[in-house]
């Protein structure tokens, strides 16, 4: 009985590779003070503020919406409030690493 | 949050389905209508909303899936009920009176479909939302 030799993997699957379908390849950008996209790190949580604000405004819209006329489908009600909850959980997620960073810069002995 | 969003156009046309099954049922019975005409039970149509071609051809496309949309409401191509009925005020000359070619079975199987499928995107939904607040809780201290 011989064995058989190893074949090539079928070059079909080197389509799949994350570049080749869109996807951002995973890596360290280079580090770098200068803003990305003309956007400062402070711009870019303050857009994240407003995101979430936004969308807790459209959802307190959709609650009102909903009581004044129920012929507003309820799930719209209830992904508006999924999607202000969501929201406000990442930009906590964001307020407490920052400040731990913060903390922890702050107590560092000199 | 892609997921959420395709998941909720779902939610929206099987919404949008089962008012389209109660309003059949509703009408099972319906011998006039405003403008004379048979009333004809109702289908909705629906696709997805990215063009499926495109996807083959590119890939990348793949990023942008946007779900499901309705796609038309059409009068489904059923032959009327004929009753004789004389006595009925919307008896024609023959005496007979025109229902509304309805499958009672087949639109409640289709409701049933229609629920489960509702039922089915919710899941999906929780379950983006899970994986979501999984996330957030990565590379969390304490």
């Amino acid at each position: 009985m011989s064995i058989e030799p190893i074949m090539a993997i079928d070059p079909g699957i080197a389509q799949l590779r994350p570049d080749a379908i869109g996807l951002a390849p995973v890596g360290l950008s280079p580090i770098g003070l200068s803003p990305v996209n003309g956007q400062s790190f402070g711009q870019m949580l303050l857009d994240g503020i407003a995101d979430a604000d936004r969308k807790m405004v459209d959802a307190d819209r959709m609650v009102a919406a909903f009581a004044l006329d129920d012929s507003v489908p309820v799930h719209q009600v209830t992904y508006a409030l999924e999607q202000a909850r969501l929201s406000f959980e990442l930009m906590l997620q964001v307020r407490d690493r920052l400040l731990d960073g913060y903390r922890r810069v702050m107590d560092m002995q000199v | 949050m892609q997921a959420l969003e395709i998941s909720r156009t779902a939610l929206e046309v099987e919404w949008r389905r089962l008012e389209i099954i109660a309003e059949n049922i509703a009408n099972a019975n319906s011998t006039g209508t405003v403008d004379g005409v048979a009333w004809r039970p109702l289908r909705l149509l629906s696709g997805p909303r990215a063009d499926f071609a495109a996807l083959l051809k590119d890939p990348a496309a793949v990023r942008h899936l946007s779900g499901v949309e309705v796609r038309g409401v059409v009068p489904i191509d059923a032959p009327p009920r004929r009753v004789h009925e004389p006595g009925h005020p919307d008896a024609d000359a023959d005496g007979y009176v025109t229902y509304p070619g309805f499958d009672h079975a087949a639109e409640m199987v289709l409701m049933v479909k229609t629920a489960r499928a509702y039922e089915a995107n919710i899941v999906a939904m929780g379950a983006a939302r899970q994986m979501y607040t999984k996330a957030l809780e990565l590379g969390r201290r304490g």
